[in-house]
């Protein structure tokens, strides 16, 4: 597809989102809508720094995780929610840079336990200091608007899509595509490792700071621990491992595909469905690196390449006519 | 003097990799540095790019100190380099290789329309024409060699480090190596080049410095060095009289 068809498309598939509510009377697929967004934003927002930047982060959740809680606080005590949602993202980033200055010094393997360590600490930490419920006031009940959260949902969604497009083909996205490439080569170029994973942190991190204020906004009461679980970190990771790590559209494809399949198992098989993604997961890892978005241009490519090679007439004569030499 | 090294030591551990080290590069010279295997060759290249600190001594360029910088400010100073071990950016296209040379670099460019058609020059002048849009893991051993010299040359350096550029090529393409070099340096870029082959430093380098356990045994014009006899000893030993 030429840029335009896609530019076209994208626009296309944003104005029927837009209208969905409209038409769609049914408040759980309004629900999952939701999920779907929230999803693509919180795995989108891992591509940074684990598909782009190639920094395997498994302390995704925390982050998420001090977005609820800022944004939950604030919101409460009488700040307008989109301003909450903003300075939870902010708050966000100050934590995740607090935490990237030391963790960035591990590499690899051990960068990855390291923030899941930290993610963790932070979890119980929460759990014990806040081991309640946060519920919302009666009057916010009153006026709980479902479309408002889903639009809000859609807007970040595309937002989050968008800057990490914009990022990807900057200089400063160049930039951290080579460090993750290749270390040394890269400052060997000029380029900082360490200042550009702290910019794909950063961004990475603000994201999932306000989809967790977007998680304040939407739920109506859970524990304060909850959206520090490490299941968002891995539902992030997994979606855009399935989708297509270190791709701009693998996140999105992934979370429609994830969400809808976690949808249906959990319904058919409730619990046992970790266990299948489980499989997927690795099957994906082994067998397709490229997600399902390398499983589209493969099969694109199969397609043209039969399509060049079906048999016209003489080629077919001459293959038999070897054929029968032998 | 474009690059000073002046009593420059770095050790492992008990090992000194490069012992009171000094060196003095001039604005528009081919150096080689040779020497046998594991004389610190490569130490040497790792300290003046910043990948590695001296222990003790000090490295200008143009008379600035650059000893304890990062590599990445090396670089914005003025000095690129190869790695003997060639380090593509493996999943980018050759292009976009040359473009983080480019965009980052000793002298970056201020649009990227304006590197993008640079960077096309250089591709082609390396001899990656037509190939531009290839990644970087599917090019040959030879391509990749290009490839990494033309990320090197996108930087813009006043100085250029090549770490055995000609390791591993056939005769054919080592000479059109030595003639890319020249051209470089006759662009007015100098250029110290670790090497191995007798061939390329004989046929190129305006001087020789001979290293051995980290030291410094020899220096002048590459027919003086290869007929010092401590050279001869360093590589082959001493001669035994039975």
């Amino acid at each position: 597809m030429s840029f335009n068809r896609k530019l076209l498309a994208t626009a296309a598939l944003i104005v029927i989102l837009a209208i969905l509510p409209l038409v769609v009377g049914r408040d759980d697929i309004i629900n999952l809508m939701f999920m779907m967004f929230l999803s693509v934003t919180l795995a989108q927002s891992w591509n940074i720094l684990g598909g782009y930047a190639g920094q395997v982060n498994l302390g995704h959740a925390a982050f998420f995780g001090v977005g609820t809680l800022v944004a939950r606080y604030l919101w409460f005590s009488g700040t307008p929610i989109y301003v909450a949602m903003l300075v939870a993202g902010l708050v966000a980033v100050i934590f995740a840079l607090i935490i990237g200055m030391p963790t960035f010094r591990l590499r690899g393997a051990y960068f990855a336990i390291g923030t899941l360590g930290v993610a963790e600490t932070v979890r119980i930490t929460v759990g014990n200091v806040l081991p309640i419920v946060t519920a919302l006031p009666s009057n916010f009940i009153v006026n709980y608007d479902l479309n408002l959260r889903y639009y809000a949902a859609l807007v970040l969604a595309v937002l989050t899509v968008l800057v990490t497009y914009w990022l990807v083909n900057s200089r400063t996205g160049l930039g951290i595509v080579a460090v993750r490439e290749d270390e040394d080569a890269g400052e060997a170029s000029g380029v900082s490792a360490l200042k550009h994973k702290l910019i794909a942190l950063a961004v990475s991190s603000f994201f999932a700071g306000v989809a967790g204020g977007l998680f304040a906004f939407y739920h109506v009461s859970y524990y304060y621990q909850f959206p520090f679980a490490p299941n968002w970190t891995f539902d992030a990771l997994m979606i855009t491992y399935i989708g297509g790590v270190g791709t701009l559209i693998g996140p999105v494809v992934g979370a429609f595909f994830y969400v809808t399949v976690r949808e249906w198992l959990a319904v058919s098989i409730v619990d046992a469905h970790l266990f299948v993604f489980g499989a997927i997961f690795i099957c994906v890892v082994l067998l397709l690196p490229g997600g399902l978005v390398e499983a589209w241009t493969k099969m694109q490519r199969v397609r043209l390449l039969s399509r060049l090679l079906r048999p016209t007439p003489p080629v077919k004569s001459v293959v038999k006519g070897r054929g029968e030499q032998t | 003097m474009l690059l000073t090294l002046d009593d420059v030591s770095k050790s492992f551990g008990g090992l000194m990799a490069v012992r009171q080290l000094s060196l003095a590069v001039e604005q528009g010279e081919i150096l080689g540095l040779i020497g046998p295997n594991g004389s610190g060759k490569t130490t040497a290249f790792n300290l003046i790019s910043g990948f590695l600190k001296p222990d003790s001594g000090g490295i200008k360029l143009q008379g600035k100190d650059i000893t304890r910088l990062s590599p990445p400010k090396i670089c914005a100073s003025g000095i690129a380099r190869t790695f003997q071990m060639v380090k593509p950016f493996s999943h980018l296209t050759a292009l976009q290789n040359v473009l983080v040379g480019r965009l980052y670099g000793c002298s970056p460019a201020k649009t990227q329309a304006e590197a993008r058609e640079e960077c096309y020059r250089i591709l082609d002048f390396v001899g990656l024409a037509g190939k531009h849009q290839i990644l970087a893991r599917n090019l040959t051993l030879v391509d990749r060699k290009r490839l990494e010299l033309a990320r090197a040359l996108a930087a813009k350096p006043k100085l250029l480090l090549l770490d055995e550029l000609m390791a591993g090529l056939n005769p054919t393409e080592t000479d059109a190596a030595m003639r890319l070099v020249r051209s470089i340096r006759d662009s007015g870029i100098t250029v110290i080049m670790v090497e191995h082959i007798i061939k390329a430093v004989l046929g190129m380098c305006d001087r020789v410095v001979v290293i051995s356990a980290g030291e410094k045994i020899a220096e002048g014009s590459a027919q003086e060095v290869v007929n010092n006899q401590k050279v001869i000893e360093a590589y082959l030993g001493k001669p035994r009289y039975a």
